[in-house]
Order: structure tokens, then C-alpha cells, then sequence
């Protein structure tokens, strides 16, 4: 009875703070929205027992894309200084329709999903129970790396043209602004980094190596690395550089190559393409994706093409 | 008993949180607002530990965790924005 | 119910009333460094008490590790996040509310 009123109160706040964030008197008070509906989508994705998705939300939505969007807002108003009231668009007239017909498909693809009966040939239930031979423990895992590791090989792709396209769009002089937001002598932030830097990456570094049994994995793992790089950019501790660093090149790239090296080695042996041969060929493309997973949020969020430790003084 | 209470806490902990968002709306000062955000970063850690416990979902306690040591760059990106501004920024 | 159990339920309940009290703060407080107070002490002793409740409940040391690491991450969290508004508060030019000299 409580886990009910609990589900109904955090789908009813789901849906409040989503209007709110798109609807909002000011562009402030909807990142501010934003950035609760994302606290309180992690805890819908808890309550919907997917620890996976409630961790990933949490270091994206909660960590990342916050600031981005603080960031943002801080451009908006040293390129237009006069206008910050008016930055809100017109709304069309054709908004009411579009969101009463989503609405309504929504609804009823929900329903059709709630009254379907699960089939006995499901590919849900054959991952479960092909997925004891395979030594892994976390069907997620299973799945984005064995089962349809095609899509994942994909995703990283998207991803890394997404960095492409966003470097090709960032002006010159843009790469000189500086992300820092506060004075990096503030008395505070030292100790702070001091010990969520290292925190970070210990735990970065643990989600990936339980990510093959438990919750977590390289998106998450990666996800938490990148905010940490976050953290030093908006302290003033990394800078956006251009120039070129074979370093930070190769490591954008290990993830994506590895996964294709080790994707095309089967058919040497006359296997299918992307069989994996073993465990530690998933452990080996996780580490390596989430290293490129983290460059590229941390190079999309200074939107550089490049990073360099800052000299302090 | 404690099965009762543990989802009664959280329902109690969201409830506290809906009432916080009235200040996003009073405001009156950029920091106001924030501050709500704040409030809902300690609460909604405090409602994932409690899930943890009830669903026996160990690894929500790591999700709660990670909000935690992440909710600060949301307040290091905030102080960037020009302080001298904010009343006009803001007033709808 | 068990002693540990009672224990636990009790300190949990004690947390939720300071959490309650922090909102109560935000909301009725008249500035931002009071509000602060509110937000930064308040909540934290109440994450303090549910997670000690917690940490009884489960009887496991390495949850009652966990939430200790989150308590005190929360702790600094707070004080840098509460450090760094009330500057940005200041520098914007926020006169803190005193009492009226005629009371």
C-alpha cells in the first residue's frame, strides 16, 4: 500500500518537474528542474529495481549535464546581456496538440505493455539462462558486450562523432574562454579535490571491475571518470589546449579499436564476427572504452580539442 | 513493522522535498533557488539508502554515493555566474 | 519486533524529523545565509541519524562502511557547496538580515 502511494508520488513529481523544466518562468529555475528531475528519475529507475540505469542517470544527469547547462547559461549571458528575459521562445501553437497525441501514445503503448503475458521464447529469458556459460554475472554486461555487442560497437561510434561534429562547430575563440568558474585559491576546493579526485577514481575503477557481476560496467565507470575531469576543468585544474596531443588522440580511440580488433580476430579462426573469446576480452574493451568514454564527455564538456594541466601562479 | 516503516520514511522523505521546491519558486535570489537543489541532492541520498534496505539493493548504496560526491560541481559550476546580475537574470 | 529493530526505527524517525526541520528552514527563514544554516546543518544530521539507523538495521560491517563513507563524503559536499553559495550570495552584494534596533 505505501509502495504504491510511493510509485504514484514519484511518477506525479516525474511529470511536474518535467513540465517545469520546459515550462519554467525562467531559464534558471529550468536547469534547476532539470536537474531535480534527474535526482528523482534515479530514483524511479530504483524503485524499478535497474540499479544500472539509476547509477548511470546519477552521474550524468545529476553530475554532468547540471553544470553543462549552468555553463550554458552563464554564455547566454555575457553574449547577450540585455536579453536574458527574453531568451525564452514563443511557444507554437502546435505544442498543445504534439504533447496531447505523445501523451496519448505513451499511455496506451504503456498499457498494451502492462496487459501483454511474457512469451516462453523471449530473448530476455534465453539471455538468462545462456548467460552462466559465459562467466558473466551482470546480464546488462551480458547483453551490451555478447548478446548484441554490434549496438554497443555502434554507440561508441555515435559518440565519437559526436565530438567530431562538436569540435567542427566550436569557434576559435570560444577555446580561449575559460571554463573556471571561481578563483582556484578559494580556500575549500583543495581539500575537496583532494579527496572526491581520488574517491572518483577509485570508484570509476571498482564499478568497472564489478560491472562483470554486479551493477556497473564501462558506461558507468566512464560516466564517473568524466565527472571528474569535470571537476578539475571547472576548478581551473585542467585547460582547454589546441594543441595536438597524441596521448589524449590515442586514448579517444583505444575503446572504439580495441573492441574492432578483437571483434574482427574470430574470423581469423573461422568463428563469427564479434564472438568474443573470453572473459578477459570483455574486461580488456571495458577498460579500454571507458577511458575513451571519459575523454570524450570531458573534450565535449570544455569543448576543446584538447586538455592541459594548468600552471598554477 | 519495520517493512512499514521503512517505505513510509521514504514516502516522507519525497513529501519533504516537494514541500523544498516551493522556495525554487519563491526564490527571490538566483542562491535561493540552488540552495532547493541542494536540498534535494542530501534528501534524495538519504531516500536511496533507505531503498536500498527495503528493495535489498545493495548496490543503490553505491548510486547514493556517487550523488553525493558529484553534487558539488553543480555549485562550483553555479558560482561562475556573474554575481552582480542576478536580480535582473532572474525576475520573471 | 526485535530490540535492534526498535533502535534503528527510532533513530531513522529522529532523522526524518531533522530533515523535516531543514525544510521547515528553507522555507520559512528570511535570508540566504539563515536558510543556509538550515539546509547545511539540518539535513545533515538527519542523513547522520538515517544512516547510523541504517547501519543498526543491516548489523553488516560493510554497509555500515558504506554509509559511513557517505555521511562524511555528504558532510564535505555540503560545506564546500554551503561555502561556495554564501560567497557567491555575498559578492552579489546580499546584505544579511539583522534584527530591528527599536525591539
Amino acid at each position: 500500500m505505501t509502495g504504491l502511494a510511493l510509485d504514484l508520488l514519484i511518477i506525479a513529481s516525474l511529470i511536474g518537474l518535467a513540465i517545469q523544466a520546459i515550462n519554467g518562468a525562467s531559464l534558471f529555475r529550468g536547469i534547476i528542474h532539470f536537474v531535480v528531475l534527474g535526482l528523482a528519475m534515479s530514483l524511479a529507475w530504483a524503485r524499478l529495481d535497474a540499479p544500472d540505469l539509476a547509477m548511470a542517470e546519477a552521474a550524468i544527469g545529476a553530475g554532468v549535464t547540471g553544470a553543462l547547462m549552468m555553463i550554458a547559461y552563464r554564455r547566454l549571458i555575457e553574449i547577450r546581456p540585455d536579453h536574458d528575459n527574453a531568451t525564452r521562445t514563443p511557444r507554437s501553437r502546435l505544442a498543445l496538440p504534439i504533447a496531447l497525441a505523445s501523451g496519448v501514445l505513451v499511455g496506451v503503448i504503456g498499457l498494451a505493455a502492462i496487459q501483454a503475458e511474457p512469451l516462453p521464447g523471449q530473448a530476455g529469458i534465453a539471455v538468462l539462462e545462456t548467460l552462466e556459460s559465459t562467466g558473466l554475472g551482470n546480464p546488462v554486461t551480458g547483453v551490451l558486450l555478447l548478446f548484441r555487442g554490434f549496438d554497443t560497437l555502434l554507440e561508441i561510434t555515435v559518440l565519437l562523432a559526436a565530438l567530431l561534429s562538436a569540435q567542427a562547430v566550436t569557434r576559435q575563440d570560444d577555446l580561449d574562454r575559460s571554463l573556471t568558474t571561481e578563483d582556484p585559491d578559494t580556500p575549500l576546493i583543495g581539500a575537496l579535490l583532494a579527496i572526491v579526485v581520488p574517491l572518483t577514481v577509485l570508484i570509476s575503477v571498482h564499478l568497472l571491475k564489478a560491472g562483470s557481476q554486479e551493477t556497473g560496467g564501462a558506461f558507468q565507470a566512464g560516466a564517473v571518470l568524466a565527472a571528474c575531469g569535470v571537476l578539475l576543468a571547472l576548478t581551473g585544474r585542467l585547460a582547454s589546449s589546441r594543441d595536438y596531443s597524441p596521448l589524449l588522440n590515442g586514448g579517444l580511440l583505444v575503446g572504439l579499436v580495441s573492441f574492432i580488433l578483437i571483434g574482427l580476430a574470430p574470423l581469423l579462426y573461422g568463428q563469427p564476427l564479434m564472438a568474443l573469446p573470453g572473459v578477459w576480452a570483455v574486461y580488456f574493451i571495458e577498460s579500454a572504452m571507458m577511458i575513451s568514454i571519459a575523454l570524450t564527455l570531458v573534450l565535449l564538456f570544455a569543448g576543446a580539442a584538447s586538455l592541459k594541466r594548468r600552471s598554477r601562479g | 513493522m519495520i517493512e512499514v516503516a521503512l517505505p513510509s520514511i521514504i514516502l516522507f522523505l519525497i513529501i519533504n522535498l516537494i514541500a523544498g521546491m516551493l522556495r525554487v519558486y519563491r526564490g527571490p535570489t538566483l542562491a535561493d533557488r540552488m540552495l532547493a537543489a541542494l536540498l534535494f541532492s542530501t534528501t534524495t541520498v538519504a531516500a536511496l539508502l533507505v531503498l536500498a534496505e527495503w528493495m535489498d539493493l545493495p548496490s543503490l548504496r553505491n548510486v547514493a554515493l556517487l550523488i553525493v560526491m558529484l553534487a558539488s560541481i553543480l555549485s562550483l559550476a553555479f558560482v561562475g555566474l556573474p554575481a552582480g546580475r542576478e536580480e535582473a537574470a532572474d525576475d520573471p | 519486533m526485535s530490540p535492534t529493530e526498535s533502535v534503528s526505527l527510532v533513530l531513522l524517525l529522529a532523522g526524518c524529523g531533522f530533515y523535516l526541520a531543514g525544510t521547515i528552514g528553507l522555507l520559512r527563514f528570511p535570508d540566504v545565509y539563515c536558510r543556509l544554516h538550515a539546509l547545511a546543518k539540518a539535513d545533515n544530521t538527519g542523513l547522520f541519524l538515517i544512516c547510523v539507523g541504517l547501519a543498526v538495521l543491516s548489523a553488516d560491517w560493510q554497509v555500515a562502511a558504506i554509509l559511513a563513507l557517505v555521511w562524511m563524503i555528504g558532510l564535505l559536499a555540503a560545506t564546500v557547496s554551503a561555502h561556495l553559495i554564501a560567497r557567491h550570495a555575498h559578492g552579489a552584494g546580499r546584505e544579511p538580515v539583522r534584527p530591528r534596533p527599536d525591539r
